[in-house]
């Protein structure tokens, strides 16, 4: 039984008390985060350090508290989702770049740094941290390590995972570990890449090494229109036929182009039924082949429209309407749902009309905005939830678009995570024999199952039933679709 | 010594289940070029995965190739060339997929590529006693559940056997060109942090070979950049990078492959006589001998970093292991009866 009263009292004496929070407000505010479940929270506690991080850890666990590890709550799968009698670990105070090292090509950071703070002092160095996803102003680095975020750069140079270096952990018995190192290759198991991604349950990461990159020297963004989102989506298979892996590939249907022009002027081509945005890299050369073969395959395409942008000024504002969509869609109504799941790039369109006849068979209003070149969708269903029947439509159809994404060979999540929303779909992609394996990870990191308990994995997968699971019993699917007690939508 | 031949996932399953079922200690072999990294294991049996070759699945379009894990690496880059497209594994052709993936192995061409381990998107593995796992998915991207890829990656065959593999591939370069330069590691280091883009920049005794690759254009716009440090720059038609790789250098002394931050390469390399430096990656392979060794650690230890052999005697090295109860966890839950390779990964 967890006893709130002591681990605050202790709490106040290892981080002092205005670090602690447990007054009503601020317990709702911790009892979400940017998806659409709700939990609530006994406590919540805003280390400054690395061991306070790890008194909380020990605190927590002495007197039983789960801990939900949280950077900026932007996510959208639920993972910072308290429930129950939990102790939320906020590291938004611990938002320092503590080292930049061009010579050996890393910079050692706070986890609660938002990821465009980083780049936005790399800037000046000539160095970039190349993952840039759309939730970049406020998402945290931590945060970022914990979905192993993308972002419409990490076509080409790879999602978080390939960027991160080491990570300092506070494992759940509140000691310190660093997994990964400085130089290209660690001792052991590489721990550091499954810490990556593990949205917080196998520890709490208190200091990232990340990998930067030299800018470089050139960049060209290209914007075309197409009257047809099976163009849009052939240029996008022919230009990687001819050999272009651009730095990005952004896709937007007519209904998130109109949001988007609308907020951002960003100058879209409104009457095109898709749009696709296109950044090559690299050196002057290099940009104008790359630019070349691009242009080359939206044209046999038949793009209806073209535009490439002259200078900085111009490229920011392409990306502007690209990258505040999902705000511009609270023009389309107050609430929204917005999905992440990936599917082989050669079924996109096959994927998105299915996208669209589900929406309306449901009645529901579906924009659609994704990362192309890694066939990563990301439907999204705009909505007023204060409409009696509506949020259930919604869920409905979510439902079955995550179906439709894993029956054309596809996974449940490219960047968002599994968190609570989508842990009871695990078993549609893995076996029970497969999530079994993946609970003996974790509990070999927290035996006592204390971090973020209750998310990613669906009840039912314990690392004890890997054998028992052998025989096939399909013990996981028995409770799909519920969440845990004490969190709603 | 007993060998055994499986030709599908289940017949690995079958002989791992019997082999924990007996305590028969098996050691995981595939094309035998990476055999020598690891401490010393003494094992009863060897499986051989080489006859776990077949494509499963490759579309160009989707830059992904599915590939059962004895494939050979010179297999999956004819098929792959025949689309234009390469796995920049860089390793003997006769190695198997699988077993650059376990053993760890480094392209050398890691400056612009990556690492390794970053192009497995899926794969398949039977644990120690015979159970058959997926991990990841056949897309470019996905955060869905644990990578438990990245574990057996590098786990030198303790874990489990990876049977199958989604592979990330990239198109083969337009042009590709390799530029030998007169000089040592510090115009080496130059050349990587100016060239932008280059493909590889290995400091040797001999001197410096940078790989460029790219398209026509930007090669010779490349070229240029090298030039402008090192006027002295010829270019290599055709060589391969590097040259000389480490498993073609002479003899059958100790090589190790070092891993340090970028700038402290000097300090490993520095008085060796034989060794190939991977600037701004901090990667080198380094000759040594018996008696050698032992000082050659101690520079990498002071200077953060590792030096497994990777040929001839010297296994892993001393050194902490960060995670060791993870680490032991880990190892009991996938290889519980304990016969995969006792003894040669890190973990003690």
């Amino acid at each position: 039984m967890a006893d709130v009263d002591a681990a605050r009292r202790e709490l106040d004496a290892a981080l002092g008390s205005r670090s602690v929070l447990s007054d009503p407000l601020a317990l709702r505010l911790y009892a979400r985060d940017a998806s659409m479940v709700e939990g609530g929270c006994a406590l919540v506690a805003l280390p400054t350090t690395t061991e306070q991080i790890q008194a909380c850890v020990r605190i927590a666990a002495a007197h039983g508290l789960p801990i939900v590890p949280r950077g900026s709550g932007t996510g959208l799968a639920g993972a910072a989702t308290p429930i129950g009698d939990s102790l939320v670990v906020s590291t938004a105070r611990m938002s320092r770049v503590v080292e930049v090292r061009p010579e050996d090509r890393l910079a050692w950071v706070e986890p609660g740094l938002p990821n465009l703070d980083l780049a936005n002092h790399l800037r000046p160095t000539g160095w970039t941290y190349a993952p840039d996803p759309s939730s970049q102003q406020t998402s945290s680095i931590g945060g970022n390590v914990n979905t192993n975020a993308g972002g419409p750069h990490c076509l080409a140079y790879g999602v978080t995972s390939a960027h991160v270096l080491a990570v300092d952990v506070v494992m759940a018995d509140g000691s310190l570990e660093r997994f990964g190192a400085e130089g290209p290759e660690a001792p052991g198991y590489d721990l550091r890449g499954v810490v990556v991604g593990s949205e917080g349950t196998l520890g709490l990461v208190a200091r990232v090494c990340v990998r930067i990159l030299p800018m470089p020297p050139a960049v060209r963004t290209m914007l075309f229109g197409f009257d047809s989102v099976e163009a849009c989506a052939a240029t996008v298979s022919d230009l990687i036929a001819r050999g272009v892996v651009p730095a990005a590939v952004e896709m937007m249907d007519q209904g998130i182009v109109r949001a988007a022009e609308s907020f951002a002027h960003a100058g879209y081509p409104t009457d095109a039924a898709a749009l696709l945005i296109v950044e090559v890299d690299g050196t002057e050369a290099g940009v104008a082949a790359q630019a070349r073969e691009v242009e080359a395959a939206a044209r046999e395409n038949d793009a209806s429209s073209e535009r490439v942008a002259n200078d900085e000024a111009e490229r920011a504002l392409l990306w502007k309407g690209r990258k505040s969509a999902f705000g511009a869609v609270a023009q389309i109504a107050p609430h929204y749902h917005l999905h992440d799941c990936v599917v082989p790039r050669t079924k996109l369109v096959e994927v998105l009309r299915g996208v669209y006849a589900i929406a309306e068979r449901h009645g529901l209003i579906v924009t659609n905005v994704f990362h192309a070149g890694d066939g990563n969708l990301h439907p999204l269903f705009s909505f007023d939830r204060t409409v009696p029947g509506t949020l259930e439509r919604v869920l409905q159809a979510s439902d079955e678009v995550v179906r439709l994404c894993v029956d054309a060979g596809g996974s449940l999540t490219g960047e968002h995570g599994i968190g609570l929303e989508k842990r009871d779909f695990m078993p549609l992609v893995f076996s029970a024999q497969d999530l079994a394996a993946q609970a003996c990870v974790r509990s070999a990191f927290d035996p006592h199952g204390r971090m973020n308990p209750r998310k990613v994995l669906p009840d039912g997968a314990r690392c004890g039933d890997f054998a028992v699971a052998a025989t096939g019993s399909g013990d996981a699917a028995a409770d799909a679709r519920d969440l845990p007690e004490g969190s709603w939508i | 010594m007993d060998l055994i031949h499986p030709r599908t996932p289940a017949d690995v399953a079958e002989a791992l289940r019997d082999s924990s079922a007996s305590g028969r200690r098996v050691l995981v072999v595939g094309g035998r070029r990476h055999l020598d990294k690891g401490n010393p294991a003494e094992v009863d049996a060897e499986l051989w995965t080489t006859q776990l070759d077949q494509v499963i699945a490759y579309e160009p379009a989707e830059m992904l190739a599915v590939v059962q894990a004895g494939m050979r690496v010179g297999a999956l880059a004819e098929l792959l060339a025949e689309n234009g497209q390469e796995w920049p594994a860089d390793a003997p052709a006769d190695a198997t997929v699988g077993g650059v993936l376990a053993s760890g192995s480094s392209s050398a061409r890691r400056l612009k590529v990556g690492a390794l381990r970053d192009t497995v998107t899926e794969m398949m593995l039977v644990t120690g006693d015979g159970r058959i796992v997926k991990t990841g998915a056949r897309t470019v991207k996905n955060v869905t559940g644990y990578d438990l890829h990245r574990l057996l990656t590098g786990s030198l065959g303790t874990l489990g056997v990876i049977t199958q593999v989604a592979l990330k591939v990239r198109p083969w370069p337009e042009s590709r060109r390799t530029l030998v330069v007169p000089g040592g590691l510090d115009l080496a280091t130059a050349l990587a942090a100016e060239v932008p883009l280059a493909g590889g920049v290995l400091a040797t005794p001999g001197g410096i070979e940078v790989l460029l690759e790219g398209w026509a254009g930007e090669v010779d716009e490349l070229e240029g950049a090298v030039s402008a440090l090192a006027p002295d720059a010829a270019p290599l038609d055709g060589a391969p990078f590097p040259r000389a790789p480490w498993w073609t250098w002479p003899g059958d002394g100790t090589i190790v492959e070092a891993a340090v931050s970028p700038s402290r390469v000097a300090a490993v390399v520095d008085g060796s006589g034989a060794f190939a430096a991977l600037a701004g990656v901090g990667l080198a392979w380094v000759a040594t001998s018996a008696e050698e060794l032992g000082a050659l650690r101690a520079r990498v230890a002071a200077a953060g970093g590792i030096a497994p052999a990777v040929r001839g005697a010297g296994g892993l090295g001393e050194g902490p292991v960060p995670g060791h109860e993870v680490h032991r966890r880990l190892k009991a839950s996938f290889d519980p009866a304990g016969i995969l390779a006792p003894g040669r990964g890190w973990h003690r």
